[in-house]
This record gives structure tokens, sequence and C-alpha cells, in this order.
């Protein structure tokens, strides 16, 4: 009998293995992602496991708060990060920061001139190295540096919820029947309360989760619900969205003329359509800075870019080169916003959506190239439009009505590398998203200085156009101020 | 279903499952083992039949950065579609050997030109031309730029270039050019005044 039993559940343990051999092999739904907020940035980092443990690259956690130099001293890998000096050795589960002795939940990995810490780990690390409290959300996968949480309140005021941040927020909203869900990606929101229950109309209730690195209100309600922003998005009013009779307002782009008068492109079935801002007569939207920079540090996550050298990828280089013309844009009192500030992946459709959602006075996409010493910039490959944008522009020729202000600033950008002895060449080129961005844009391909291209993350190199890009930013904003 | 039958369920469906794989592996190693030797067999040269001409090529320098029309002489098919494949034929001839102006990968060729109405052609190029081109915003632009004039150059009524790459749409060349695009000869004739 214990024989035929046995025999009978073969199969079944076969089958189940053979599934759990699919499942574990499949590919993951998600990538694991940890969020750290910083009262100076919000960033994202992917997350691999180790030996059973989830680990972390320690320079992309501490890259974005500061100036960092990190190098391999035969079996010790020493970082330099403002001041601060550190050292781990690979295989080991002990490090030292600022002198003193800091012990890990794992050893440190070496990869790719990378060194991998234990994520448990990191909140101790980053406190030592920011000498500031770190909170974890552990299971969620979010720090927060400092004090730098934003709550919110929530009520139901004249039929509508809504909800009040303590800081501005711009999360991504989605909609299901019944539902209205904002994620927050880049934002610091937490809530002490898992549900928070209604009785009045239109919402019944609204639920906060967090989980792999960011946290998600979700509204529920017994009809279809749509979200406003007011306050300078420190206010999200959620009420019941109009019936389609009251949906016949059309964005329109806030230009002298009115809309009515405005020729509009003609629309192939199914072509996407960049959505240029709509009035505040109809619908508040958190308004954006009167001169914001979107900068696009290109490639990133899975796509490495060119190989500029056997252990430089690009988007190692436009990475560091966005953010050092972040730090001189900010020195001068400009509005940036980074589409990536870590290692992520994202696709020229997601560029030119995120672009459009910020409406910026200025976008510059960043790439690398090992053919120098010259610096290209590049304008998008497209006939100018003289015709005044309409309220929808067709997505693979929206920078065609900016075109000519896309090259003013692409001659600007080259007059003040020329003022820097930096030889520099404007050209068009068909490069994504450039073609999808409604706002003034250009690409810069910057060459190593030297025959090097690891000469290309050399600091005074960096600087020096950074510095350069930034001065012909400033002195562009009056006439790109003029032509918006 | 007595125990028996279950087994026997279980061992059919388990044959399929894997009976299925098997399929699935050897189809592909067929579809690979094709496409490799697709791109073995592309003719060193296209044949031609016809009088001697003289053909204008727009060679990319990447030194110079530049792109510069140089003549050279060749026999060519009168049909027009081949006409064009065997003119880029020997555009990538002049960037495939050594030393090369403009180094692409041995083996990167056309393989097919269609003129599909009075100003569009799309050049369907091997995976090859693509796969194993260099990254960058600047290399990339000169290759497309040359293939696209050079075209225009010996089939003048030719205003757009549509290219592909084994037959289909690709996003991007080697990660920055961007080949979901229609080419205009007008906008290359501008890149070409702005790289003298």
């Amino acid at each position: 009998m214990r024989w035929s039993s046995a025999v009978r559940s073969r199969p079944a343990a076969l089958t189940t293995a053979i599934l759990a051999v699919l499942l574990l092999t499949a590919p993951s739904a998600e990538d694991k992602r940890v969020s750290i907020y910083t009262a100076s940035a919000a960033y994202s980092l992917p997350v691999v496991d180790r030996d059973g443990q989830q680990y972390v690259s320690l320079l992309e956690a501490l890259e974005p708060l500061g100036k960092l130099n990190a190098r391999l001293d035969g079996n010790t890998w020493k970082l330099r990060f403002n001041q601060i000096d550190a050292e781990f050795k690979p295989g080991k589960n002990e490090g030292r920061v600022r002198g003193a002795k800091v012990r890990m939940e794992g050893p440190l990995f070496f990869e790719n001139n990378r060194g991998l810490i234990p994520l448990a780990s990191l909140p101790t690390l980053l406190a030592r190295f920011l000498n500031v409290e770190v909170k974890s959300h552990p299971a969620a996968r979010r720090l927060f540096v400092g004090n730098v949480a934003t709550h919110f309140r929530s009520e139901v005021r004249n039929d509508a919820l809504v909800v009040t941040f303590t800081a501005p927020v711009n999360p991504v909203i989605s909609t299901e029947p019944g539902k209205l869900r904002m994620t927050f990606l880049r934002e610091p929101v937490i809530s002490d309360n898992e549900v928070i229950k209604f009785d009045g109309a239109p919402a019944s209730s609204l639920s906060y989760v967090e989980s792999n690195g960011r946290a998600e209100l979700t509204v529920t309600g017994s009809v279809p619900l749509m979200a406003t922003f007011a306050n300078g998005g420190r206010t999200i009013r959620v009420a019941a969205a109009p019936g389609p009779a009251a949906q016949v307002t059309a964005p329109t782009f806030p230009a002298v003329a009115p809309a009515a008068q405005q020729p509009v492109p003609e629309l192939q079935p199914g072509s996407p359509v960049a959505v240029l801002p709509s009035p505040p007569s109809t619908t508040t939207f958190p308004s954006p800075p009167a001169y914001l920079v979107v900068l696009d540090a290109s490639h990133g996550g899975e796509e490495r870019g060119a190989a500029l050298a056997a252990d430089l990828a690009e988007k190692d280089v436009t990475l560091a080169l966005a953010r050092q013309l972040r730090n001189e844009l900010q020195q001068r009192g400009i509005a940036t916003m980074m589409l990536r500030d870590g290692d992520l992946t994202l696709t020229a459709e997601q560029r030119a959506a995120m672009t459009s959602s910020a409406h910026p006075a200025l976008f510059i996409s960043i790439h690398a190239g090992s053919s120098g010493p010259a610096v290209r910039i590049f304008t998008a490959m497209l006939e100018s439009s003289d015709a005044i944008p309409a309220a929808f522009l067709r997505w693979d020729s929206a920078q065609s009505a900016f075109t000519s202000a896309s090259r003013v600033a692409a001659g600007e950008v080259q007059k003040r590398l020329a003022a820097k002895d930096v030889p520099s060449q404007v050209l068009s080129a068909a490069i994504r998203p450039l073609n999808n961005i409604a706002a003034a844009a250009f690409a810069i391909e910057v060459g190593p200085p030297k025959a090097k291209p690891e000469s290309l993350l050399a600091a005074d190199y960096q600087q020096q156009l950074a510095s350069a890009v930034a001065t012909a930013v400033i002195n562009l904003r009056p006439r790109i101020a003029e032509a918006r | 279903m007595s125990g028996r039958a279950l087994k026997i369920a279980f061992a059919i469906m388990l044959a399929a499952v894997i009976g299925t794989g098997g399929y699935v592996f050897v189809l592909k190693q067929k579809e690979e083992e094709q496409a490799r030797r697709i791109a073995y067999t592309q003719p060193v040269s296209p044949p031609a039949a016809g009088p001697v001409e003289r053909v204008p090529l727009y060679i990319a320098y990447d030194f110079e950065g530049v792109l510069r029309p140089r003549d050279v002489q060749m026999a060519l098919p009168g049909e027009p579609s081949q006409r064009a494949r065997a003119v880029l034929h020997a555009l990538l001839t002049e960037y495939t050997g050594d030393p090369s102006p403009h180094k692409l990968a041995p083996g990167a060729d056309v393989r097919a030109v269609f003129l599909v109405s009075d100003n569009l052609a799309v050049v369907d190029t091997n995976a090859t031309f693509a796969d194993g081109h260099r990254s960058g915003v600047f290399v990339e632009t000169l290759t497309v730029a040359s293939v696209v004039k050079t075209l225009a150059a010996n089939l003048p009524g030719v205003r757009r270039v549509k290219i592909l790459v084994e037959g289909k749409e690709r996003e991007t060349l080697a990660g920055h050019a961007d080949l979901m695009t229609f080419y205009d000869v007008g906008r290359i004739d501008e890149l070409m005044t702005q790289l003298e």
C-alpha cells in the first residue's frame, strides 16, 4: 500500500517540480527597487539578489547626494564622499566609514567596478556618511533621509474627497471603474492608516499601501472618479467624473489667439498625441516652474548606449554629466528635472511623456561618444513649422513647432562652449525622443577631450561643459520666455 | 478517475510538454541556422548586366566629420530597384573594407531596395548592418545620411527613404539614429550643409 501511495504521488510531485522550475526561471513581472528620499533628491535604484539577500550599489546610492570618488586599491575598495573617507573589502562583512568600523548584514560584492552592499545595511551606511537619521520602511524598500516625509490629511467636502499634502506632489494617476489610484514614485508620502472610511459621496474609502519603493493611494467610490490638482500640487480633489455632455472643453494652448482660430493638424488614426497645457479655467494642474529645464541622461538600465571603453558605458557618462549640469543650473537658480537619476531603463516614449507632462521651457538630452574631441549639438531633423502650436500636436512631429527656438538654444550653447575653448558643431539628427518634445529641445553628444574615452569622466572636463551649457541656459531665458 | 488513469494522464501531459519544448527548440535552431546561412550567402557583388556608368556615392569620413561625393565607374542593372541595391552595395563596400573612412562591420549589406511610390524608397538592410554598427549619434547619423543621399543622387525622383533591418522596422540603428522615421532628402541636404 505504501509503495502504491508513493507511486501515485510521484506524477504530482514531478508536475509540481516542473511548475516550480518554470516559475523560478520566468522573468519577474517587476524589477525590485529601493527608493531613497532626501531633502535634495528623490531617486530609485535597482535591487539585486545575491546569496539570498537583497543588495544595492553603494555608489549609486551616494552619487546623487554629493561628490564621490571610488577606486580599488589592491583588495580594498576606497571611497571618498564629500571629504568623508570609507573603505570596504570585497567578501567581508565589515567596512570603515569616517574611520569607524561598520558591520554589514552580509559581505560586500564587487562587480563591474561597483560595490554591492546588503540593502538591510544601507540605512546604517547612509546615516554614517550623511550624519543624519535615516528611517527605513524595509518591507516597502523606502528610505527617508532626515525629516523628509510628506504626510496628508483627507476630508469629504462639497461632494469631493480633498486630500491635502504637506508638500507638493505629482503622482501618476490611473483610474478604473469606481477606483482612482495615485502612485507616488518620487514623493516620500507616508501614512499611519491603511484604510480611511468615509460616509459621504463620492468616495467610500481611501487606502494606502507602499511596496517596491513607492506609495499608492487608492480612492474607492461608487461612480467614475477624476482628480484635479490645486494649491501648487499640495491638494488633490477627487470628485465624480462629469458625464459625456460636460466633457466638451478641449484643452487649448495658452496662446494669444483663440483655439477656434487655430489650425488643428490632421491626426492619423491611432497616432498618439502630445497634449499641451490646458487652460487653468477648466482644470487646475500643479503649475510648473516658469523656466524649467528637463535633463535627459540618455540610455540607462539595460540599455547601456555606446561602449566607450571596455568598462565604460555611455549611460554612466551621461548620468554623471547630467548631474553635474543639474548642480550648475541649481546654483544659478534654475529649476531642473532629471528624467533619470539612477540606473533606470526608460523608453523614448516614457522620456517624451515625462517631459511633456512637466511642461518645460527647455529639454536637454545628453549623449556621449568615443569620437572626439568635438562636442556636437543636435536639433531635430524636422522641417520648421511657423504655425502656432495647436491644442494637439502629432506625436512624431511635436517638435516641428519649436525647431526655431531649439536652433537658437543650440546656437547659444555653441557660443558658450567656444568661450571656454571647446570646439562644437550644431547639426540636425533624427534621434529619439527629440521629435516628440513640445518645447525647445536639443541633444548634446560629448566626445573625450583626450584620446582616452575615460577622460569623459574627468571632473574638470565635465565641469567645463556643464558650466558652458548652464550659462547658455541662463542667457536663453528671456528669449525662450518670450517665445512661450 | 482511477489512480492508473491519473498516472497515464500525467504521463501524456508531461510527454506533451517535453515534446513541445523540444520541437520549439529545434525550430529555433533551424531558424537561427537559416538566418546564418542567409547572412553568409549574400552575393559578394550584385549581378550587373548593363553598361558601365558613372555612379556618385556620398562617402562619410569620420575623421573630418563630413560627407563627400565621389564618382565610381560600375556596371548597373537596368531595373531601378536592382540598380539602387547595386549602388548601395558599392557604397557599403567602401565602408566594410580596410582601411575604411567610416568603418562598418564586415558583411554589412543591403538586401533589397523597394521603390514604393514616385518618391519613396525603402531600403532593407541585413542584420549585420545594424547589429554590427558602432553606437553614437554622430556615427549613426553619418551612415544614414550617406545611404539616403547616395540613393537620392542615383534615383533623382526619390525624396523620402525608410530603412528596414531584415525586412522589419527597428527603433534605432545602434541606439541613436531613429529608424522608425522616414528620412527626407531635403533634411539630409541641410545636414550636409551643416557638416561643411
